[in-house]
């Protein structure tokens, strides 16, 4: 008998039931109602395209664990922790609906009891509970005692209250599970030897000798503490500090679906998409982020700003974005009503409608950037997206960042990066003080000028960095002779190339990175360009998935591609031998940011000789060289260098090549080379460099030698 | 309201790589590159910087005029993004580069024509000729005091008070407003615009005058006279000593030295 039916003081179960069941519902709504009212505080963002797929996806991602058990290894076995306590939760969950709303709600519980549908899913659910615990007990070892790196951070009270709360929650829970159905079999007969764990301890209670009436009574208090504990869960749930299990689903649901290298274009005529400043500049999406970060930690100990001894955590930009939402956002809500119930001015103002008549203040005592991040925070960036790629709950935290330095460069640019933005908007490239011409590499090697000569099959996009700084010259140099050898018709466009951009808008000035683009656009169509190889994974980057935003669709090929392409249908022939241990740096641009990872590889491979050996973070998790996001061009003057950091992994396996397919990448590590003196023993090289020198020699030339 | 005049040049860029550089001998002129814009004197950029650190803290009206051949808009008008409120362009085939004499005299009638002012601001020289002689000349012109080679400028009620370096210190000048002050790199870099300064300097007026709209007379001013523009040849030339020793080899590098006269 259910205990619902019963009467209590003359009060018959259901009443209870549904009388509680209203006001932890009603309580649960009206919390999620505030914050989905604070989200949209933020400024609009279109993430309802394609609902379909993005559903779908949303299940994919957040059944089969993925983004979380990825990050399972030896050393932290957690995501699988994580991936037991999910799936058994969901399967209580289906259990709570089913035999609580179900079975003791609507009176359904006779027929669903009993039955072997009961036996089957409490047997599973006798498994799940065990597999939820054993999570649990992890969770407690691995917060209170073991303490990680990526899970050590100074917890506010009402966080430590949230965590120990959930935790003693879920393991109550799971324990009444088992009383639940021991007490009640021992109550009302015992089906047999399935659900395990149930029936044992049934057998167990039947044969102490207990009364049936002692038995029917401890079963329904049970119940009823059952009832109330996972009401009082739905209560607090969406109170607590900890909202991810609430809105990790509808992050997955509203994650990117452009390329994850293209940044937000913004429209420079609407002076409200300059950049954030205030939490209501975020979008309604990057504010969701906040609710849906777990504390898992993991972008805090991939980040190369952080481990590097820098002031930037994207974990504590997150989650303080979060608590300043939540401070001050109901304020924010305050002020808007109160600035909606003064009538609006007729005319002019009122007919424009687009633009909100009153803008609420943000709470004077803290402010955004200063309290919740720091500049020195906000430009440490290399925007190399490892946090993005560990992030379970898709998070965009690299985006944010370039949102506060959009704000930062709005007045006025600031003056660590004035050389290099200067030199963009007056010369067209970042590289102040250069004394190259962007022809000046290629002086000797015969090579079409677009200009002059516009009929090519492909155009080789040197890039800034490849065309006039000193160690990068080179490498433009073998990607020609390469591209020569293997009879491509290519053409470059010399003085009238321009930056791609990519420094300007990682560096926050997007109206000089839609100047540069739009030139470049513009240049492509008049010359009739289709396709594009470019040796730099930023112009790489930013020509394939950012120009498409301003309307230049072309071909673009990273020379990895291009190169393992010629090799591949035997337009190079690598004969020179050269023994050489070699790692490979995976350029975050090209990696991470385009998925890049096995044409460097194969090119390396097929040149005779070469081993090619590892580095322990390698492809997804590659460590930045720090060049990237502008960075190139700023000074790195605290803690540690992360070029320097990376040259020491390179270092430790003990090649004798760190062979890359980057200019930034290169030339960070010839510095961090000259600082740790490594002399000859360790040589950095581009790709193309490489198989430059394996080329085979011409046998009229191998002859005058 | 302070007023605030900023005269600046339009030059070829000065850091262009030497590979671009070219001079037409014959037209006794540089060679603008294809693909390389001019820029404006970086002498002048300071200038500015130090009205618009005046405009920082007082309220002013910061006026740039610019004088040339042929102006690139693109160019000039990053002043106005970079923050002064009015840009007046003083256009005619009739000025040159290397005019100071006439260059000085239509600033000056520019100056008159604009209406009252307390400062006027110069670079130091211009990046392109070097010469320095258009701010004194402005202020001789227009008859009021200049002050050369500020590091600091500041604008009282009634009095200019320059800073400026000396070979021993520094040394505070004060003269009467109206006055000219040129200015050198230790006033600051000029500051770069954001997008919200590139957006509002859409908005901010432009003036064109030639030189007939100035009043002014052209012919006869020529008094300059380029006799001859051209690329110095830089040479090398490396001769290898040999010696058994040390001693001997620095021996013989003496001896070679004081026969080419280098000591």
């Amino acid at each position: 008998m259910s205990p619902v039916a019963e009467n209590y003081l003359g009060i018959t179960g259901y009443v209870i039931f549904w009388f509680l069941f209203a006001i932890a519902l009603g309580l649960f709504i009206q919390r999620v109602c505030l914050l989905i009212r604070l989200l949209k505080l933020g400024r609009p963002e279109n993430r309802f395209d394609r609902l379909a797929y993005r559903f779908i996806n949303m299940l994919a991602l957040a059944f089969t664990q993925w983004r979380n058990l990825k990050a399972a290894t030896l050393k932290d076995p957690s995501p699988i922790g994580h991936a037991f306590m999910f799936w058994g939760l969901g399967l209580f969950f289906i259990a709570y609906l089913v035999f609580i709303g179900f079975g003791s709600g609507f009176g359904l519980f006779t027929v669903l009891s009993g039955g072997a549908f009961e036996t089957v899913f409490f047997s599973i659910l006798d498994i799940a509970a065990i597999l939820v615990i054993i999570a649990m007990l992890w969770v407690i070892i691995k917060r209170y005692v073991i303490r990680p790196e990526r899970l050590k951070r100074e917890e506010t009270t009402e966080e430590k209250i949230t965590q120990a709360s959930l935790i003693t929650v879920i393991i109550v829970l799971m324990l009444l599970h088992y009383g639940m159905e021991g007490f009640g079999y021992a109550a009302y007969g015992v089906p047999g030897s399935w659900p395990p764990l149930g029936t044992a301890l049934a057998n167990t209670l039947v044969s102490a000798g207990i009364s049936r009436d002692s038995l029917v009574a401890v079963y329904q208090s049970l119940w009823w503490f059952n009832y109330i504990l996972l009401l009082g869960a739905v209560i607090y749930a969406p109170r607590s500090k900890h909202l991810h299990p609430l809105f990790s689903f509808s992050n997955m649901a509203f994650k990117n679906l452009n390329p994850r290298g293209a940044l937000k274009t913004v429209d420079i005529q609407k002076k409200e998409e300059w950049g954030v400043s205030k939490i209501q500049d975020f979008s309604w999406k990057q504010l969701l982020d906040g609710y849906a970060c777990t504390w898992c930690g993991r972008c805090h100990t991939v980040c190369p700003a952080q481990l590097s001894g820098k002031p930037l955590s994207p974990r504590e930009l997150i989650l303080g974005m979060k608590e300043h939402l939540l401070k001050v956002g109901p304020d924010l809500l305050k002020a808007g009503r109160a600035a909606a119930a003064v009538p609006v001015a007729t005319g002019e103002a009122g007919a424009a409608g687009s633009e909100p008549a009153v803008v609420p203040p943000e709470n004077p005592e803290k402010a955004f950037i200063g309290d919740v991040i720091s500049e020195d925070a906000i430009w440490a960036c290399t925007t190399c997206l490892a946090c993005q790629e560990v992030c379970p709950s898709c998070n965009e935290q690299m985006n944010n960042i370039i949102e506060l330095r959009r704000h930062l460069q709005m007045a006025a640019v600031t003056e660590t990066a004035r050389d290099p933005l200067k030199n963009l908007r007056v010369r067209g490239n970042p590289w102040r003080g250069t004394m190259y011409a962007r022809t000046d590499w290629a002086e000797g090697l015969d090579i079409k000028i677009i200009g002059e000569d516009s009929h090519v099959d492909v155009l080789y996009w040197v890039g800034c960095t490849e065309a006039l700084e000193d160690r990068s010259l080179k490498v433009a140099q073998a990607v020609a002779r390469l591209m020569k050898q293997a009879g491509v018709n290519f053409g470059i466009l010399g003085e009238e190339e321009m930056c791609c951009g990519d420094p300007a808008r990682r560096l926050g000035a997007e109206h000089l990175f839609q100047m540069l683009a739009m030139n470049n656009i513009q240049l492509f169509s008049s010359y009739n360009i289709q396709k594009i190889v470019t040796a730099c994974p930023h112009c790489f980057n930013t020509l394939k998935n950012e120009y498409p935003r301003l309307g230049g669709q072309f071909e673009v090929i990273h020379h990895s591609q291009f190169i393992a392409d010629l090799i591949k249908k035997n337009l190079l022939k690598l004969n020179q031998f050269r023994e050489a241990v070699v790692t490979y740096q995976d350029p975050c641009y090209l990696g991470r940011y385009n998925d890049i990872y096995q044409p460097p590889r194969q090119i390396l491979k097929s040149i005779p000789g070469v081993t090619l050996v590892e580095m322990e973070q390698n492809r997804k998790n590659g460590f930045c060289c720090g060049g990237g996001g502008g960075r190139m061009w700023l000074e790195e003057d605290t803690g540690q260098r992360i070029s320097e950091m990376r040259l020491s992994q390179a270092m430790d396996t003990r090649v004798q090549v760190m062979a890359t397919a980057c200019p930034f990448c290169l030339q960070m590590f010839e510095d961090a080379a000259r600082v740790k003196e490594v002399g000859e023993s360790l040589k950095i090289r581009d790709i193309a460099e490489l198989v430059a020198e394996a080329l085979e020699i011409p046998k009229d030339a191998k002859d005058k030698a | 309201m302070k007023n605030i005049i900023v005269c600046m040049k339009q030059v070829l860029d000065p850091e262009i790589p030497l590979s671009l550089f070219h001079i037409d001998t014959e037209a006794r002129q540089a060679i603008p590159p294809k693909a390389t814009p001019p820029v404006l004197s970086p002498f002048d950029e300071n200038a500015l910087e130090a009205a618009l650190k005046i405009k920082d803290t007082q309220e002013s009206n910061v006026t740039v005029i610019s004088l040339g051949k042929k102006l690139n808009r693109v160019v000039v008008s990053s002043a106005l993004a970079a923050g002064a409120d009015h840009l007046v362009l003083l256009q005619d085939e009739a000025f040159s580069d290397f005019n100071t004499y006439l260059t000085a005299g239509a600033l000056a009638a520019a100056i008159k024509k604009l209406g009252p002012y307390d400062l006027i601001l110069c670079g130091l020289q211009a990046a392109d000729t070097n010469t320095g002689q258009v701010g004194t000349g402005i202020a001789s012109m227009l008859g009021i005091p200049c002050i050369t080679a500020a590091r600091k400028v500041e604008l009282d009620d009634d009095k200019v008070r320059v800073e400026k370096v000396s070979a021993d210190g520094s040394e505070v000048i004060e003269a009467p407003a109206p006055a000219v002050v040129t200015t050198n790199y230790e006033v600051g870099v000029l500051r770069e615009p954001g997008v919200e300064a590139f957006m509002s300097a859409a908005k901010k007026p432009i003036t064109t005058w030639n030189a007939q709209e100035l009043g002014i007379e052209t012919a006869g001013t020529d008094c300059f006279n380029m006799v001859q523009m051209y690329e110095p040849v830089q040479e090398g030339k490396c001769e290898i000593l040999e010696g058994a020793s040390p001693e001997e080899k620095a021996e013989k590098l003496v001896t070679r030295l004081t026969e080419v006269k280098v000591i």
